[in-house]
């Protein structure tokens, strides 16, 4: 089991009802703990319109989480 | 008879000759501008005039009033051809009656000056070899006049100076669309003196864009914005140009548009428009400064075109598509928020053009307005993407998807066969229902995820309120392969 510090932002940020939280999972991609976290807040947004970030730099959906990463998934977003 | 009007049928001489007689008049002077078969040593075949009409009209009654009266000629007018000109046409002429010959020279000669100078006016060259683009008038910059504008308060700043100022009296910036975010990117630019600043939008000022956009007033609502924001910008600094382009940045144009400056704005409100500006401004080798905001919370960006740096598409390789997630109409937005962003994108811009340290460079910056919490995510180039770019494709290939939206009345569309699906979300229908029968609710997420269950003999129209959602759901279905899926334009919204 992983610790990893969680940000939302957008769409995400209101679906999830908080912008920040500090989970345990089981999940060892980005990918896995986006599908958690998606049936647990339930998420609308596809992963394949998301973008993640890990330790503030954007990463692949399959890099291997760490304990204590910080993991920022990013929604698009065109308001002007 | 105005003293200055735009034309789009041939100018003819002689009758403009004529209509200016006068028995007090001892001296006639006329100036007839032709269009020249080249330009920097290339041969043109014709030229395309296009003006602000809005903002030129009065301008050019102002500036033969002004030559009459200093120069005490006694009539005057000019008249400007707009529209296609084949080589050797007339494209304008000035004609000036006066007592004796030296007043009528001198009036002719200021008009035509002035106009040159003044007037929001623009020539498209189409080359001999087929290539073409729009012309900036850059001779006119020397000659701005030296109203009260000090920038005495920036020049102290050791990193600008004379040197600096000139850098950006110097520099054009092309601005994509003057709403929340650009109604700050252009106040900036305009106050930091940047010599000419291009305003590209085809949208008019609605009551709704007050609040978060105050380059406008309720006096302007219904008109083009970018006249409006020129118009205000360039009473608040009569030393700067401005040139309004009230078009809509699409692939036909968006290339010959961003070449036009030294760095382009996105501040516009739609995913398709970013990735045009985008693609346009990595092909055209211009950088580009990109923001969004959403609610309380925005991105910035700056794309650099050059063989490291990374570029929206290395972030977001798929086109994201409009509707899928909200935007300022749906979802709303606090007036400092764009406010924010937009004085971000004017400081990325002076960094670039002054070659500040601190620049963004291959990084997203996420801003929270709500927790005052920003981060610098590092976004590197696509690993696929070594020398060239891997994912812009040409942007002028692009057409529209034929046929993807439905301009009809609901009742007619069912009526001819429509299977109408409402992929409102459950609480927009319960507050204004479709009074329509026969048509299903499903709303957009379950949609897209029970593409498989439409049935390829039917044809499905989605409705949604503004016909955004539903454009966006219908080009999705679509790329996976539904081609019988249509959106109704305008949305419920149109249906009055």
């Amino acid at each position: 089991m992983a610790r990893v510090h969680l940000r939302y932002y957008a769409l995400l940020r209101e679906q999830a009802g908080r912008q920040a939280e500090t989970v345990e999972t089981a999940a060892q991609t980005p990918e896995a703990l986006y599908a958690e976290l998606a049936t647990r807040h339930g998420f609308r947004l596809a992963q394949s319109q998301l973008k993640v970030a890990v330790n503030a730099s954007f990463t692949d959906w399959t890099c291997a989480l760490a304990d204590g990463d910080e993991v920022v998934f990013i929604p698009p977003v065109a308001g002007g | 008879m105005n003293a200055f009007e735009f034309t789009h049928e041939p100018i003819e001489p002689a009758a403009l000759s004529a209509a200016l007689a006068d028995p007090a008049a001892g001296g006639f002077a006329a100036f007839e501008g032709r269009v020249r078969n080249q330009n920097d040593g290339r041969v043109v075949s014709r030229l395309e005039y296009e003006a602000f009409e809005e903002l030129a009209q009065g301008e050019g009654e102002r500036i033969v009033a002004e030559a009459l009266r200093r120069h005490g000629a006694l009539r005057a007018r000019c008249v400007h051809r707009l529209g296609a000109l084949a080589v050797g046409e007339v494209a304008v002429w000035v004609g000036v009656a006066a007592a004796h010959r030296a007043e009528a020279f001198a009036a002719c000669r200021q008009i035509i000056d002035e106009i040159k100078h003044r007037l929001p006016i623009w020539k498209k060259e189409h080359f001999a070899d087929g290539d073409s683009g729009w012309v900036n008038c850059t001779h006119c910059a020397e000659a701005a006049r030296v109203p009260d504008f000090d920038y005495s308060r920036q020049l102290v700043l050791p990193e600008i100076g004379t040197a600096g100022q000139q850098r950006l009296a110097q520099s054009t910036v092309i601005v994509i669309g003057a709403g929340g975010l650009g109604c700050a990117v252009l106040s900036g630019l305009a106050g930091a003196g940047i010599g000419t600043i291009v305003i590209v939008d085809d949208d008019v000022v609605d009551p709704a864009n007050l609040h978060r956009q105050p380059l406008y007033t309720p006096d302007d609502v219904g008109r083009q914005k970018a006249g409006a924001a020129a118009a205000r910008l360039a009473a608040y600094n009569p030393t700067i140009r401005l040139r309004p382009m009230p078009v809509r940045l699409t692939a036909a144009n968006a290339k010959e548009i961003v070449v036009l400056g030294d760095v382009v704005v996105d501040c516009s409100d739609n995913f398709a428009t970013k990735f045009l500006v985008n693609d346009a401004a990595v092909l055209s080798g211009r950088p580009a400064v990109l923001a969004s905001v959403y609610q309380y919370e925005g991105q910035l960006q700056v794309v650099r075109a050059d063989a490291r740096g990374s570029c929206l598409r290395c972030q977001w390789p798929e086109a994201t598509r409009d509707g899928l997630v909200g935007n300022c109409t749906e979802s709303g937005v606090l007036p400092p928020v764009p406010a924010v962003l937009g004085s971000l994108q004017a400081m990325e811009v002076l960094k670039l053009l002054l070659d500040l340290p601190g620049q963004l460079r291959d990084e997203v910056l996420l801003v929270d307005l709500l927790e005052l919490g920003q981060r610098r995510l590092s976004a590197p180039r696509a690993r696929e993407c070594n020398d060239r770019c891997a994912r812009i494709r040409s942007v002028d290939a692009a057409a529209p998807t034929p046929e993807l939206e439905i301009a009809l009345p609901l009742a007619e569309a069912a009526a001819q066969g429509y299977r109408i699906i409402d992929i409102r979300n459950p609480e927009e229908c319960a507050q204004s229902p479709l009074a329509l029968g026969g048509h299903e609710s499903i709303p957009l997420p379950r949609l897209l995820d029970a593409a498989s269950t439409l049935d390829p003999r039917l044809r499905y129209l989605l409705v949604c309120a503004h016909g955004i959602r539903s454009r966006a759901a219908a080009e999705q279905l679509r790329a996976g392969g539904s081609g019988n899926v249509w959106s109704l334009q305008g949305g419920l919204a149109r249906q009055g």
